[in-house]
């Protein structure tokens, strides 16, 4: 599957860190994942417990931070959620606009010691 | 009890991936040997395309290959037939080939002495296409039975490629296949791909194709 190759260069990241920093036990990975990147957070979730089997990560939890799909207009400088107004500015109708957030897609921390 | 603590990383999740593509990239173009990362969809033509590549190219230059196709070594052997040095990469299931991969089988393969090495990918569109292998170019094949709007199922794909080969035209007649819309298509998502109709059966087209590659080659050997 997808997600899972993604899954191990999330802990082959980690486990890097862990190395770097001399830590002993990971009790928590936290990723963030934009509304707009192409990683499916449930996906990841189900694949992770294959990933961490039989790793020195076996006991680690996973928290995913979702973050939205957030864009400013370009004509009235309003801050909207892109999916929720579909692609489009709720106050001036506006199509134009940058995004913000929402094409996460990392490593935020880790809880550690 | 023991003391946890929140550390931060902040780290992408391909920047590790990205890094190590980069050094081997480097390392690749100190020995003047050009690796071309092939990937498409399973049974586009992949390895009937390598097989018409060596055959127009091993007079010229010194060609390695690296067959990454899940669980199965027919492909190194159909390679091997040609007399070119192949290696058979296992990928233990993943669904794509990441840079440490690579180096691992460039090792294997012994690739000093190489001018080219082309990497045959595992046969998908959507896992390939997020992990940088190093290769200075990504080469893909979309095959007329497959459709001219797979560019807008796997925009990722298309967009990260240098070429577009689009292979069994041979085969056009059979099927409502649109050439023009295909390559409208992909310019739209990459407007710098070189595309080239081929047929990897009878020859037609490719030698259009291999005569960028021997661009290629050159370029990257002399610049
Ligand atoms: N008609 C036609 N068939 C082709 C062409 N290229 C490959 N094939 C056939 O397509 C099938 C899959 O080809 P293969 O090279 O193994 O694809 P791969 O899975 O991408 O490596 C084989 O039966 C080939 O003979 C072509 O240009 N025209
Ligand atoms: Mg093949
Ligand atoms: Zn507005």
């Amino acid at each position: 599957m997808h997600e899972l190759g993604v899954v191990f260069e999330v802990i082959k990241t980690v486990k890097n860190f862990v190395d770097k920093n001399d830590l002993t036990k990971v009790d928590t990975i936290v990723l963030q994942i934009g509304e707009l990147s192409s990683m499916i957070p449930k996906y990841i979730h189900e694949c992770f417990p294959a990933a961490i089997d039989g790793t020195e990560f076996e006991e680690t939890k996973l928290v995913i931070e979702i973050i939205p799909a957030a864009a400013i207009c370009k004509g009235c400088k309003h801050v909207f959620n892109i999916i929720k107004h579909k692609s489009q500015c709720p106050e001036c109708e506006s199509l134009e606009w940058g995004m913000l957030t929402g094409k996460e897609f990392s490593i935020k921390e880790v809880i550690a010691c | 009890m023991k003391n946890f603590k929140i550390l931060e990383i902040k780290e992408g999740i391909f920047d590790n991936n990205n890094k190590e593509a980069d050094l081997l990239r480097a390392e690749l173009k100190q020995q003047n040997n050009l690796l071309i990362n092939l990937m498409s969809s399973p049974g586009s033509g992949k390895t009937t395309t390598l097989v018409s590549t060596i055959n127009a190219l091993k007079d010229e230059m010194k060609i390695g290959v690296m067959e990454a196709d899940i669980d199965s070594d027919v492909d190194a052997h159909t390679i091997a037939n040609t007399g070119t040095k192949v290696i058979q990469l296992h990928t233990g299931g993943m669904c794509h080939l990441d840079a440490e991969m690579t180096k691992q089988g460039l090792e294997g393969l012994g690739s000093e002495g190489l001018d080219l090495t082309i990497l045959e990918n595992v046969g998908n569109l959507v896992c390939p296409a997020e992990f940088d292998t190093g290769a200075a170019k990504n080469v893909m094949i979309l095959s007329v039975p497959e459709g001219d709007d797979k560019p807008l199922k796997y925009p990722l794909m298309f967009s990260i490629c240098d070429v577009l080969l689009i292979n069994k035209i041979d085969a056009m007649g059979f099927f409502d296949f649109d050439l023009e819309a295909a390559t409208t298509r992909v310019k739209k998502l990459n407007p710098n791909i070189k595309v080239f109709p081929i047929s990897a059966k009878t020859g037609e087209g490719v030698e259009a194709w291999t005569n960028w590659l021997r661009g290629a080659v050159k370029d990257w050997q002399e610049s």
